[in-house]
């Protein structure tokens, strides 16, 4: 190849010719002979190799010359051992991909700014209150969390509310409208199709600062109710569901059988107000709110006293958030249809963080992310411990080379340098090679990361990525690059020339060598590992092996929608009668049931209850079920009677609670008396349900939550209903003739969502498996290094001690006691290293606990196994050298000596 | 004042270059040997220092180089004087005939 160097090289060689050949000249001048002439010349100047080596310090690209020197060199030591080389690389890549991967996944769901315009300008207005305001509201849609400060945090308002704050922001900021997100039937062009509506005001886009691809966005205008129905679609849903149709601005789509006009569709960068937000097509907000609630959703909108939009806003510059904050609250009390008693404990506006958009997965995944990634960071140290090491062990087996360079003349910079170079070749090969790992692992994390609609949170390679992956090989270069590069320049005296042979008597005898140090910091790592995978495991294993209270084998779940398909309210009652009556008939079918709430699906109708007259009260869940609905989980009741026929005909104000719930409030003496539902305004009288029975307690919304449950009559003229079948037989037998029934009821009618409760239990269990998979993976992933590195340093000192060894058995030492001596040094290296993982572990154990069910995280039936493992581990690593070391020949190695 | 042979103060190795370099395109043998007969045989250059110290100056942009036929034979690599190398040459000639100066006024004194 032609390098500068190499022109450079060359020139540096004639010119010195050219001195040599003058120097001559002169002495045949002065009467010697050619040759003799020649010889005087390159005496008196000199070792000429010397001076190119000057020359070449001086020289531009001197530094560059070196350093391919040094990577040659590098990649040759490389080759020479191939499989050290590629187990490095792998484990370095796996290292990195995976806290590559972590990082990137941490980025999208906590870090990432929403891809619009100033994001810090944005802001979500939320109010801060104690509790449900009730004197202010009847209902709400939205979500209410406990805020830091005690008292709650609500993103809910009325559109009334809305519009005042709206107009008083003025030119101080734009506010915003949405409303929950909710599943609609699309049909375009005959083709039919699920996808998932927000409804939004007007501005919501001009807010955003979010551009169109095609068309336009919504503006203001769309917001009038006698205009006709605006919509946006994302550029996914265009590309799949609308075909990419260029033409498509201007055209008819049926939303749930109402014409609604595509005005435009947004650029591909827009994903939502959430990563994984599945929103998919945006209406104009009163539209909106009757595509989705066609009941009510329109006259709701417009009730002071339902508070069901969230806002966003996004500042002028120039405006400060507390001044936002002073015009919204004016123009927010003034929205309340009445003023409360106590103005101290009155909602007051809030302003929060809006620029990465809602918080839902951040709050969700916070901690889950953080344990990741303090494990993946681990399972990088342990591989650069591992990879550090090895280039000690290589580096001591390069001694006699070193000495060698030392001796001709080159630095100790210079030799570190070479080494450091080396470590850089590795890293640079693993780190290359991670960012495959690392991608992969990503998506596949952002498969368990779903947001609320089960979209995947997507990770792209892109420079952020790229970013993370270079930074943490940097990282990973001077955890494992830095030590062995000072200890292997490190200057030694000559004798290391005069050794001859393999013998190392004078490599250090000291007990503690850094080996045996690194060795002893991932043992600790990996106990950490471990026991996170193990508990994490059972954890798992003790949620689904949870007793949910009935039998959860041969149980279909489905959905169905007649209310979308065109059923008037009237017809319904007769509609879900005759389909009960029809699936129940199905050969293969022992009971059909319809229930108002999917039942093992988190979310859901809640409400706190209570004995009417009593303070007593509880959370609970509620559902509308049908009187076949509990005897398909529960054989009999606990007590009482079940919902009747009549119950559900006549809406009786009558209801079943949960054996627990009963227990709380006083036993069976509860039957017959009146249960309140008090999550309503105060001074309203409290709907109340008299108490006819007592059902089985049982898990109705996870297998991880057991809330207390109560169910009413089903109410009939609702629009959706979720059917539950118990088969005598396996579903899947039975499935295609529950599907032909339906078709037979009405062929339009589709089954949504259909699973076995087994599916659906493993469904809502996704994050905890993909977590207990993922805390599996790095705890083998660290068990193997570990392993390796211990095998590594016990074979090693075992070699090293084969005089020793030799002497002993020479000596009348019996095989047996050369096993135990290193058995005894291995297990006392494992044994401590469990030791110092003490501290990690009670303080690792300390944020874990949150994320477990029913369950301590350090409790002696995780520890077992997890040790047990380890010993094990440490039995094959150790006991190979020391079965090696028992067989060692005394006359052998006594004659190497 | 005279110098070993082998002995240049730090620093003047450079200078000495420059100003024979400054009287117009040199080869390497051709400054060894000027600065061995103007200072009378007392300023021996080691090859060793002078090669090191022409590609110092030359990465420096105090001198460039080409190659040229010498006068009896082969290529050669001839050395001539930049306006920056001229300007270094001035300055440094001062410092010295400074430092020089002082030095000799210490010892007479």
């Amino acid at each position: 190849m032609r390098f500068p160097w190499n022109r450079a090289e060359s020139e540096l060689e004639q010119e010195i010719a050219h001195h040599l050949h003058e120097l001559a000249a002169e002495y045949e001048r002065q009467g010697h002979s050619r040759a003799e002439a020649m010889r005087m010349a390159k005496r008196e100047f000199g070792g000429s190799e010397q001076v190119k080596e000057y020359c070449r310090d001086e020289r531009r690209w001197a530094w560059m010359a070196g350093l391919w020197q040094d990577v040659t060199f590098g990649l040759r030591i490389m080759r020479r051992t191939p499989i050290v080389t590629i187990a490095a690389i792998l484990s370095l890549a796996l290292g990195i991909g995976a806290n590559t991967a972590i990082v990137s996944l941490m980025d999208v769901v906590l870090w990432r700014d929403l891809p619009v315009p100033n994001p810090q300008q944005l802001s979500l207005v939320n109010w801060q209150g104690q509790g449900f305001p009730r004197e202010l509201a009847d209902g709400a849609a939205g979500s209410m969390l406990r805020s830091e400060e005690g008292g709650s945090v609500a993103n809910f308002f009325s559109y009334p509310g809305f519009r005042a704050m709206r107009d008083s922001a003025g030119g101080m900021a734009s506010l915003a409208a949405y409303v929950h997100s909710g599943a609609v039937s699309v049909s375009y062009e005959g083709r039919p199709s699920v996808a998932e509506l927000r409804a939004v005001s007007g501005n919501f886009f001009s807010t955003l600062q979010t551009k169109p691809a095609i068309g336009r966005l919504l503006s203001e205008s769309d917001d009038d109710g006698a205009a006709s129905a605006a919509v946006v679609v994302t550029h996914r849903f265009w590309e799949e569901a609308l075909g990419g149709d260029d033409r498509v601005a201007g055209r008819t789509i049926r939303i749930n059988n109402q014409p609604c006009i595509v005005v435009g569709v947004l650029e591909p960068r827009f994903y939502g107000l959430v990563p994984g937000d599945g929103t998919e097509l945006y209406a104009s907000i009163r539209h909106g709110a009757r595509l989705l609630d066609p009941d009510s959703g329109d006259k709701r909108l417009f009730d002071n006293r339902f508070w069901g939009v969230s806002l966003i806003a996004r500042r002028a510059p120039n405006a400060t958030a507390a001044q936002l904050q002073t015009a919204l609250q004016s123009a927010f009390s003034g929205s309340w249809s009445a003023q409360p008693k106590d103005a101290s404990r009155a909602p007051r506006v809030r302003l929060d963080d809006g620029g990465r958009g809602l918080g839902f997965l951040r709050r969700e995944f916070r901690n889950p992310l953080l344990v990741l990634g303090g494990l993946v960071t681990l399972l990088l140290v342990i591989a650069c411990t591992n990879i550090a090491n090895l280039l000690l062990a290589r580096a001591a087996a390069r001694q006699k080379e070193v000495a060698m360079r030392i001796s001709l003349g080159c630095s100790q910079a210079r030799l570190m340098r070479q080494f450091f170079t080396e470590s850089g070749l590795l890293a640079g090969a693993g780190g290359a090679a991670s960012i495959a790992v690392s991608y992969l692992t990503a998506n596949l994390l952002g498969g368990f990361l779903q947001g609320r609609n089960r979209i995947p949170v997507e990770i792209t390679l892109d420079l952020r990525m790229l970013a993370t992956a270079f930074a943490t090989t940097v990282l990973a270069l001077l955890i494992f690059g830095v030590f062995p590069a000072w200890r292997g320049s490190r200057m030694l005296d000559a004798a290391w020339l005069k050794q001859g042979g393999g013998s190392m008597v004078h490599a250090s005898r000291r007990k503690w060598n850094t080996g045996r140090v690194l060795v002893l910091a991932q043992v600790a790592m990996s106990v950490v590992l471990v026991l996170t995978a193990v508990i994490f495991t059972r954890n798992l294993l003790a949620i689904e092996s949870a007793d949910p209270g009935f039998d959860r084998r041969n149980l279909i779940v489905f959905e169905t929608r007649p209310g979308a398909s065109g059923y008037a309210k009237k017809q319904l009652p007769g509609f879900y009668f005759n389909l009960e009556r029809r699936l129940a008939a199905v050969p293969g079918v022992s009971g059909a049931g319809l229930a108002s709430m999917r039942p093992m699906n988190i979310g859901g109708w809640w409400d706190t209850v209570a004995l009417a007259g009593e303070t007593e009260r509880h959370s609970a869940s509620i559902n509308g079920v049908t009187p076949e609905y509990l005897p398909i989980f529960a054989a009999q009741m606990v007590a009482g009677r079940n919902l009747t026929r009549a119950d559900v005909a006549g809406e009786a104000k009558v209801a079943v609670i949960s054996e627990d719930l009963a227990r709380k409030l006083g036993g069976t003496s509860v039957l017959g008396r009146l249960l309140a539902f008090v999550d309503g305004p105060p001074n309203a009288s409290k709907p109340t349900f008299e108490i006819v029975g007592i059902a089985p307690a049982m898990a109705v919304t996870s297998m991880k939550e057991r809330p207390y449950a109560v169910w009413l009559p089903f109410e009939s003229e609702r629009s959706d209903a979720t059917v539950v079948l118990r088969t005598a037989r396996p579903p899947a037998e039975v499935l295609p003739m529950i599907r032909q029934a339906i078709a037979e009821i009405d062929r339009n009618l589709p089954m949504v969502d259909v699973f076995t409760m087994e599916d659906q239990i493993a469904k809502s269990l996704q994050r905890e498996r993909m977590f207990a998979t993922l805390c599996n993976g790095f705890g083998i992933l660290a068990l193997t290094l570990a392993v390796v590195g211990l095998y590594g340093v016990m074979a090693f000192s075992t070699t090293r001690r084969r005089g020793e060894i030799g002497v002993r058995l020479a000596l009348g030492a019996l095989p047996g006691d050369v096993l135990a001596l290193v058995l005894r040094d291995g297990f006392g290296l494992v044994l401590l290293g469990m030791m110092l993982s003490i501290p990690i572990v009670w303080v690792g154990a300390r944020y874990v606990e949150k994320e477990l069910f029913q369950m301590k995280p350090l409790d002696p039936a995780s520890l077992a196994p997890a040790l047990l493992l380890l010993l094990v581990a440490a039995l094959v690593a150790v006991g190979i050298p020391a079965l090696r070391a028992s067989r060692v020949q005394p006359v052998q190695t006594l004659r190497q000596e | 004042m005279t110098f070993k042979k082998t002995e240049l103060l730090q620093g003047t190795l450079d200078l000495l270059v420059l100003k024979t370099v400054a009287h117009g395109p040199i080869h390497g043998y051709g400054i060894a040997q000027r600065i061995l007969v103007t200072s009378k045989e007392t300023l021996h250059v080691q090859q060793g220092s002078l090669y090191p110290a022409l590609h110092r100056l030359e990465r420096k942009g105090l001198v460039t180089s080409e190659w040229r036929e010498s006068g009896n034979g082969p290529m050669a690599k001839f050395y001539s004087l930049t306006p920056a190398g001229r300007k270094h040459l001035q300055d440094e000639a001062a410092q010295w005939r400074r430092y020089a100066g002082a030095v000799a006024l210490v010892l007479e004194s």
